[in-house]
């Protein structure tokens, strides 16, 4: 176990110290601090309704809402989410702000940036020991290739949820210093189904990410694989990014086909079955995804383990 | 190191054709042959790297198939290049692999370095680093766990010529005074021949020769000797008549083979004769004709 660790330590000194690493982070805080400054320069809402006549502004801005839905529609049929919002905070008697708890949460969308780092760092950490060589000198050591494969997928996993922190806890520090705190009060208004909920910011921050996790682990354990059995980093990069781009528009184009709800991309997002909604294709459940999930993912750790404990080492 | 009818196919042919030898503790074995013979597939067999088709490597008594943990772990190697990750320093190369095994402390990785001289630029980054340096950290990555066999693949491959004796001098202390098992492998004839005790010749797959060194340079009693004399017809014709030598005749020399012990007879026989002569000279056989009277001057087979 001992040696795990140290395997662990081992290839996560291997990603932290190369440049390129750092360099994501560089882009990820770009990312958050360049967000921060747009956010700040459109949204005055903190301004808006700083004073205490606060409701008498949500109620001028839905007058005039009022007036100019009547001139289009008026039947009801069209749902004004300013209106609704407005609304919200009067009856609730929530005084609209937006501080950096609302940021932090936006700023889980950015997810997408850490899977695409932790695709290529899991694209690269086998494929590029064989490239530059060093893969002979890790696998005549008395460990076994299992062993070595596993801490660096598990070094991976780390990477992965070390750059989410990050993200997270970054966005909130430059969010605190661009719109305030609020206090120790978490809680923000955000939209669901249709409705607005006065709702716990780190509880919504967490199911974001928690969703968020499953395509990133099945995207980076699919770079992983072909890393390991093609021992080429641009292969892979190439393939798992195309895929999680294009995974909803593949399973969009076959959705009439009976086969669609086996593709991996119909059963990544598990939020389909949060809050009683609708699930993507009909036949499919929580359960039938979660099933789905783990036998791709056993095809993809077993074929990687397969080929990379069997192989034989020759030449570049 | 015991390798018992070690045999790997790839597809239908087979690469390498039943290897059988023993390599001893405390001996320098060197293992030459031409390119595309096998020396580094069965290197890589030797430390697990490649799967064997057949037959089996046992090292301290461990088979390299069943009990590789055990049987590595008195392994260690370079595999062709000494390759080392570039983006590191020098320090965090060895000190990464030595967290792969237990027992390495700080001291012994500070010995090792002073070993092969590159106190100096362990704290510089790899790839920064010559092809002699690299292949010294190489050395030192491979000696970090005191093993009992160690494995080089073409060691003084880009060193300096005091780079290369340095290594030759260290490799014969580990063979004598800790008597491990160092095993080379080389295409530089007379690199092997100052550094091994026994060499092995594979050609094609197969070992056609296992010879002790020094044995090969005495071993021919037939030395080629070379005469510059004038004139040659008429000296030709008297080692014929005299001591029944067939001679070869050049521009300006004769030459011929014979005994060493001969050698002064025939110059007395010449001079007694009236014969000018000029130069004589006597080649010794060297590893290299060996070498080659072995496995044929087309090398690549």
């Amino acid at each position: 176990m001992g040696n795990l660790i140290n395997l662990i330590y081992n290839e996560l000194f291997k990603i932290y110290i190369r440049k390129s690493t750092w360099a994501m982070y560089i882009i990820l805080a770009g990312l958050i601090i360049g967000g921060a400054v747009l956010t700040n320069s459109f949204d005055n809402t903190n301004e808006r309704y700083a004073g205490d006549n606060w409701r008498e502004v949500l109620e001028e801005e839905n007058a005039a809402i009022e007036e100019e839905m009547g001139a289009v529609a008026g039947d009801g049929s069209y749902v004004n989410w300013e209106y609704e919002k407005n609304d919200f905070y009067l009856e609730n008697d929530i005084q609209p702000s937006y501080t950096t708890w609302d940021y932090s949460f936006e700023n889980t969308g950015l997810l997408s940036i850490v899977s695409l780092f932790t695709i290529i760092i899991g694209a690269g950490i086998v494929a590029n020991e064989f490239r530059w060589g060093t893969i002979k000198q890790l696998l005549i050591r008395p460990i076994s290739r299992s062993k070595i494969l596993a801490s660096k997928y598990i070094a991976v996993l780390i990477f992965a949820l070390v750059t989410s922190v990050f993200l997270i806890l970054f966005s909130w520090i430059i969010g605190a210093l661009f719109f305030g705190v609020n206090g120790f009060d978490s809680s923000i208004v955000l939209e669901q189904n249709g409705e607005y909920l006065h709702v716990s910011a780190i509880n919504e921050i967490l199911s974001s990410l928690g969703y968020g996790f499953v395509n990133l682990i099945m995207m980076t354990t699919f770079a992983f694989m072909i890393s390991t059995v093609f021992r080429n980093s641009s292969l892979a990069i190439g393939t798992a990014i195309f895929l999680m781009m294009a995974g909803n528009t593949i399973v969009a184009i076959f959705m009439e086909k009976e086969w669609a709800k086996y593709i991996l991309f119909a059963n990544t997002d598990l939020s389909q079955y949060a809050n009683g909604k609708e699930p993507f294709i009909e036949g499919m459940s929580l359960g039938f995804s979660i099933t789905m999930l783990i036998i791709y993912y056993a095809i993809f750790q077993f074929l990687s383990w397969f080929v990379f404990a069997k192989r034989d080492v020759a030449g570049q | 190191m015991e390798l018992v009818n070690s045999t790997k196919s790839i597809g239908k042919k087979k690469i390498i054709k039943g290897l059988t030898f023993t390599i001893n503790r405390g001996e320098v074995f060197g293992f030459i042959g031409p390119n595309g013979a096998g020396k580094t597939t069965t290197i890589r067999m030797m430390v697990g790297l490649m799967n064997q088709t057949d037959g089996d490597i046992k090292i301290s008594g461990k088979s390299i198939k069943s009990d590789f943990k055990g049987a590595i772990r008195e392994v260690g190697a370079i595999v062709e290049n000494p390759e080392m990750y570039p983006f590191m320093t020098g320090k965090q190369n060895l000190a990464h692999f030595a967290r792969m095994i237990p027992g390495i402390d700080k001291e012994r990785i500070s010995e090792i370095v002073q070993l092969v001289g590159l106190e100096k630029v362990m704290n510089e980054k790899v790839g920064k680093y010559s092809l002699g340096m690299r292949q010294r950290l190489g050395i030192a990555q491979a000696l970090l766990h005191k093993p009992s066999i160690l494995i080089l693949d073409e060691p003084t491959n880009g060193l300096d010529p005091a780079g290369i004796r340095e290594i030759r001098q260290y490799i014969r202390n580990l063979a004598t005074k800790e008597n491990v098992a160092v095993i080379i492998s080389s295409h530089l004839l007379s690199e092997i021949e100052l550094m091994c005790d026994r060499i092995g010749i594979i050609k094609n797959g197969e070992l056609i020769a296992i010879q002790n060194v020094n044995e090969t340079t005495d071993q021919a009693n037939l030395k080629q000797v070379e005469l510059e004399i004038t004139p040659i017809d008429k000296a030709a014709a008297i080692l014929k008549e005299k001591h029944n030598l067939e001679t070869i005749q050049t521009d300006s020399s004769l030459s011929l083979q014979c005994e060493k012990e001969k050698v002064p007879e025939i110059i007395q026989t010449l001079v007694a004769h009236n014969i000018a002569i000029y130069q004589v000279s006597v080649s010794k056989t060297t590893l290299e004709d060996k070498f080659f009277d072995l496995i044929g001057e087309n090398t690549i087979g």
